[in-house]
Order: C-alpha cells, then structure tokens, then sequence
C-alpha cells in the first residue's frame, strides 16, 4: 500500500475534524498532538479489542519500508455503544485511518475515523 | 375485660383492613425506579459551570475551572495546572491498580447504573470500575476510630421524599498523590468531605447536587452539579478490565507512555 504521508493537506483536515470531541481515556492525552490529524493508507494487522482501549495495528507500506502503526482508541464498552464490533476490522482489511498522531513522530495515534477501501464504508468521524 | 380487650383490637384491625391502613412498621416507603443504564452529560471537567475556556476538556493544557480554594491550594491547582502543560500531570487511574475515589466517582466517562435498594443505594461506574455505596439504612457513620482514608470514603443517607440525600466522609483526597479530582489538576484534601443530593428530575435525567466542604483547602463550601442521562431500553453495560491491555504506562518522571503492541515505548523520549 502507498502511505498518504503525513502532509500539509492532512493536517489541514484536522481543523475542520477537530469540533468534535474525542475519546475519553483513562490516561493523559499529552503525547498526541490534538491540533492536527493525519491520514495514512495501509493493511490491518489486528484490532486489539480489549479495555481499557481499542488499539488497530496498520502495516503501512511506504515505498517498500513496512511500519506498523498503533492507532489508539476508546473501550470497547463505549465502542460496542456506537456500533462497533470486535469483527469490525480484520486483519487483511485496506483502509484509510485518520488519527492524531503522537507529538514526537513515533509511528501511534489517536483514532479519529477510518475509510475500508474495499466498499467506501466509513467508522468513527470521517467529514 | 379481657373479652372487651380482643374485640377491640380485632375491631381496629378489621378497619385498617377496610380503610387500606397498614400499621406503620410495615411501610416502606416507596423507592423511586432509577433502573436502566445511565451516561454523564458531558465531558469529564468536574465543575463545568466555572471551567475555563467554557469548551475546554480536562487534560488540555490551560484549561481550568474555579474552586474557592485558599491561596496554599490556589498555588497547589496551579502547578498542577502548568504540569498539565508540560504533560506530565499523569492520571492515577493509567495504573489501572487504584479507584477513581469520590467525588470523581460522579465524573467518569462510559455508563452508570443506579441500584435502589431500600437499605442501600449502589452508585455502579462501569469506567473503572468502581462502586459507591450509600447505606440508608439508618445507620450513622463509623466513629473515628473505626475510619480510616479511604478513595471513596464512607457514604450514609436518608430519603427525602424522591431526594436521596447522603454524606461521605473519610476520604483519603490527594494525599498519597494518587487521587484527583479531573485532569485540570483539581485535586482535594484528606479534610474533605461532601454532602450529596440525588434525584431523577424528569424520566430520562438524574441529577445530583455535590457540596464539598475541605477545611484544609477550600475557603467556602464548593457545590458541583453533575447530570446523568438515560441510556436506550436494552442497553448494556460490561466489564472493564482496565489492566486487560492497558498500554499507557506512567514513567518515572510522570509521563504517561505509549506501547507498541510488543510492550515497548513508542515513545522517543522515555524518562
């Protein structure tokens, strides 16, 4: 898959997509930048479908160096609430996930929304 | 005489069985149903009517509210405050080992559930979990001798008509530093202690009315109204197993981390 690097045009989404609130957590936020979202392209290794938060793992392939991405998100109990599953993303699944990403570039995220390329279907706040 | 004595009773017993009457220390009062599954309106910023910015979320650096604090916790709120900033105001709870303790227990995310019991009300968080329980039973607080500071304290309430209302004390507040009050940086003392009124103001919302006196950090009585809205008939609400996956650790310096899914910090600075 071809990364969507993280670019001027993706932070620039971010603005419109940060009105909405995010996730509550259990832990400080400070290590993801809230002012800016990206967007990446790449395969789902897992979804890690446990409390005290969701976390999809993303193999991303830019020009042939594979990083696998961690993108963090609510519990599964609150989840579960707004109509996701366990089954939601499977590994093998192609898809477009926004987050905001950590402060310092490490390859992690705060989950935003996500686009299945396969069908167009979208989850979480995709604009 | 005798023959007199039991006609009478038995006269009075057939007419409070034809007037409905029942004698007294069979009543119970009538408890309200406060069954179903419950959310908190809004974010988790304890006192929302003073926060600052009015959209701020607990946890973004800047944000505050405004407890009438004395000027040694002014100083205390305030350093927590520019901690926030620095991101490393950690949330004790990211060690997924203590309780979120009162009155924080009134502000966490996820869903609540309210048990109305007649001897004791069960003030059940999913987020945590954690559990509140009131005893209305009659019963007054332990003596001081019998208490010791604990995260969620000791609760004992009556019934005022719809109106539960209860009194918890005992709490341990932030002395061990591993209790807050929300992410601001609001933190109370082991002086606290906090009056509570609960009641379900229409069908879909409960509202409770907490004022907390703390003698050692607040110059006034502090009154925080918290509101609570009635989730979808067949909603659920389920475990939360907070050390399940929990890959935010606290580092030493209080910084909270991220793992990556083979238990290292992603982090580029870790310390």
């Amino acid at each position: 898959m071809t990364a969507l690097r993280i670019s001027t045009v993706a932070v620039l989404l971010g603005t419109a997509l940060l009105a909405t609130a995010p996730v509550d957590a259990h832990h400080s936020a400070a290590m993801f930048d809230d002012t800016k979202v990206v967007e990446l392209t790449g395969t789902v290794k897992e979804l890690q479908w446990a409390n005290p938060h969701i976390w999809l793992q993303v193999i991303v392939d830019d020009k042939g160096k594979k990083t696998e991405w961690s993108i963090e998100g609510g519990s599964p109990n609150s989840l579960s609430r707004q109509g996701w599953r366990a089954t939601t993303f499977k590994a093998g699944d192609v898809v477009t996930v926004r987050f905001n990403p950590m402060k310092d570039g490490s390859p992690g995220g705060n989950f935003v929304g996500a686009k299945f390329m396969s069908d167009g279907r979208t989850i979480g706040r995709w604009q | 005489m005798i023959r007199l004595a039991c006609a009478t009773v038995a006269v009075l017993w057939l007419g409070s069985q034809t007037l409905g009457v029942v004698p007294a220390q069979a009543q119970s009062p009538a408890l309200p149903d406060w069954g179903g599954i419950w959310a908190m309106q809004g974010n988790t910023v304890f006192d929302r009517a003073t926060v600052q910015p009015p959209t701020g979320r607990a946890g973004e650096p800047g944000v505050r509210e405004f407890p009438p604090y004395n000027d040694e916790w002014e100083a205390k709120y305030r350093r927590n405050i520019e901690l926030v900033k620095q991101g490393r105001f950690p949330d004790p709870v990211s060690t997924c080992g203590t309780l979120h303790g009162f009155p924080r227990i009134m502000n966490v995310p996820d869903v609540y559930e309210f048990a109305v019991t007649p001897n004791a009300t069960y003030i059940i968080a999913e987020n945590g979990p954690n559990v509140l329980r009131v005893y209305t039973d009659g019963r007054k607080h332990p003596a001081a001798d019998e208490l010791w500071p604990t995260y969620n304290g000791a609760s004992v309430g009556r019934w005022e008509g719809d109106t539960l209302v209860f009194t918890t004390i005992s709490l341990k507040g932030s002395k061990d530093e591993d209790v807050i009050v929300d992410r601001t940086g609001l933190v109370l003392s082991d002086a606290s202690r906090a009056t509570t009124r609960m009641r379900k103001i229409d069908e879909k919302t409960i509202e409770a009315q907490i004022t907390i006196e703390d003698p050692k950090a607040l110059k006034a009585p502090w009154s925080v109204t918290k509101r609570y809205v009635r989730q979808a008939p067949g909603t659920w609400a389920w475990d939360y197993a907070c050390a399940e996956n929990n890959r935010n650790p606290i580092s030493g310096t209080g910084r909270t981390l991220t793992l990556g899914p083979d238990g290292k910090p992603l982090d580029k600075v870790v310390d």
